[in-house]
């Protein structure tokens, strides 16, 4: 009995994450946030926010890539939190 | 005549100036043309440094700190854990984070997680490999010693806790926003955990062991986390997760006994300008239930016992951090407090009925290396507590920890 809400939670799940893939990777109020927005939201809801001068920019591209993964970031959130690090670099 | 004297002279230093022009353009010339070979030079050095797509990184953490209780006074060794991240391409990536921990005069080596990632869209990722089980905020964001704003993991989570860690399988993963509310959402099948089933150690009979390979059974563990930030600032986070799969050994009378682990989570981060600093709020319930089965009895192994195999696990952490204040010994300073407890079932052998208290100062030194100083209050209703960790007693802590 117990596997029956489970199967019907894990459906829903699954089609909502189809739907939701579909949708739009960003919305009109991160377009307006800046890079530097962007660090300060995101990075904060775990740790403390990294100053751009620890790593280089070719650095950057990975510690950005691995924490798009880790923490769930779109590509454009990646993109411009990324841009504004090298640019305070 | 005294004109042709005049126009004489004007000729010849024309012609003086002129010579000179050329000679300091000539001059000019090999300048621009040496300058050129140098910028040339310095450019093909440069490009003999200039990282190619593949990209290498070392990071990580490490931590020890010194513990004091009634019965000890002891530098407890903390750990070392590289990660090791290796961008292969734009979409490509390979991350390992290694645990070594010095215990009992050994060094201890875990593989914490070891996954390939792999965009395949701009809010959808692919994961395969070992991965830290997205369940809860604790274990997969929060557990690392840099990060975590008490010195230990709350009650439950941990190596030996009800909770999850990491363990063996394929996930699907990634953020969007549906209108202007961000949302993330995990899915993923996974080994699972595996039911002890008392023969060889009845004390621990019915406890899920969590990360053990290969699989004892056949069928997989399924589960997901779904996470929406109903602000636009996403200083607000909601969680839900559940897994639910086969715990029992394959061939065996619990082959067909099964857990379902659930969770609620919440995360809150807000900057307080009028008292010049950060709040982080942070809390989780976690449940665990599994099927009903016999085991053998402790006292008598011939005789069966049963019990209802249901466990929960909840903590609630505040800090605040007074980083905009203009004293610069003040704004590195941070203020934690946890309070978390665990209740394992009744009748079992590891029955417990756990608390803990955790208050702390914390000193930032960095973004990245913290100086931890706080003080635990455990308290037990069972007399005595086992099997899913958790000390009992106070205890004084003090850690550092740096983030690299």
């Amino acid at each position: 009995m117990k596997k029956i809400p489970i199967i019907i939670f894990l459906f829903t799940l699954l089609s909502l994450i189809a739907i939701i893939s579909s949708c739009r990777s960003t919305s009109t109020i991160v377009e307006a946030k800046t890079g530097a927005q962007l660090w300060g939201e995101n990075c904060l809801r775990c740790h403390n926010t990294p100053s751009p001068e620890s790593f280089s920019d070719a650095e950057w591209d990975v510690a950005v890539m691995h924490m798009r993964v880790r923490a769930n970031l779109t590509e454009p959130e990646a993109v411009k939190i990324a841009d504004f690090l090298k640019t305070a670099n | 005549m005294k004109n042709q004297y005049l126009i004489l002279f004007m000729t010849l230093m024309l012609a003086f100036m002129n010579k000179n022009a050329n000679a300091q353009e000539v001059q000019s010339t090999d300048e621009i043309q040496k300058l050129k070979q140098e910028i040339e030079l310095l450019k093909n050095e440069s490009d003999t440094y200039r990282p190619g797509k593949s990209k290498f990184l070392l990071r990580g953490y490490a931590h020890s700190g010194l513990q004091i209780t009634d019965e000890e006074f002891s530098f407890v060794g903390g750990s070392f854990n590289p990660l090791f991240i290796y961008k292969q391409s734009d979409r490509l990536l390979f991350e390992s984070e290694w645990a070594l921990e010095q215990s009992g005069g050994e060094i201890e080596l875990e593989i914490e997680y070891a996954n390939m990632s792999y965009l395949l869209s701009k809010n959808l990722t692919f994961r395969a490999g070992k991965i830290l089980v997205p369940f809860g905020i604790f274990v997969p964001n929060l557990h690392p010693a840099w990060i975590n704003k008490i010195p230990t993991a709350p009650l439950g989570a941990g190596h030996d806790g009800i909770i999850p860690s990491n363990d063996i399988g394929l996930e699907l993963r990634g953020g969007s926003y549906l209108g202007n509310i961000k949302v993330n959402y995990s899915i993923y099948v996974v080994n699972g955990s595996q039911l002890n089933d008392g023969e060889e150690e009845p004390e621990e009979a019915g406890i899920l062991h969590h990360a053990i390979f290969p699989d004892n059974n056949k069928g997989k563990t399924f589960g997901s986390r779904f996470g929406f930030f109903p602000f636009s600032d996403s200083s607000l986070e909601f969680g839900l997760s559940g897994m639910y799969g086969k715990v029992g050994a394959k061939d065996t009378d619990k082959e067909d006994v099964t857990a379902l682990h659930y969770a609620f989570d919440i995360s809150y981060i807000k900057t307080l300008s009028s008292i010049s600093s950060v709040l982080d709020i942070k809390a989780q319930y976690s449940a665990v239930n599994v099927d009903d089965a016999n085991y053998p009895s402790h006292e008598n192994p011939e005789e069966l016992i049963t019990f209802d195999n249901n466990s929960t696990t909840w903590f609630a952490q505040v800090s605040l951090r007074p980083a905009l204040v203009e004293n610069s010994f003040v704004r590195r300073l941070e203020f934690a407090g946890r309070y978390s407890t665990l209740k394992t079932p009744e009748g079992a052998e590891w029955e417990t009925d756990q608390s803990q208290v955790d208050l702390g100062i914390n000193y930032w030194i960095d973004w990245r290396t913290v100086f931890k100083v706080s003080y635990q209050i455990s308290n037990s209703n069972i007399e005595e507590a086992g099997g899913h960790g958790g000390a009992e007693g106070n205890a004084f802590l003090i850690h550092w920890a740096i983030g690299f």
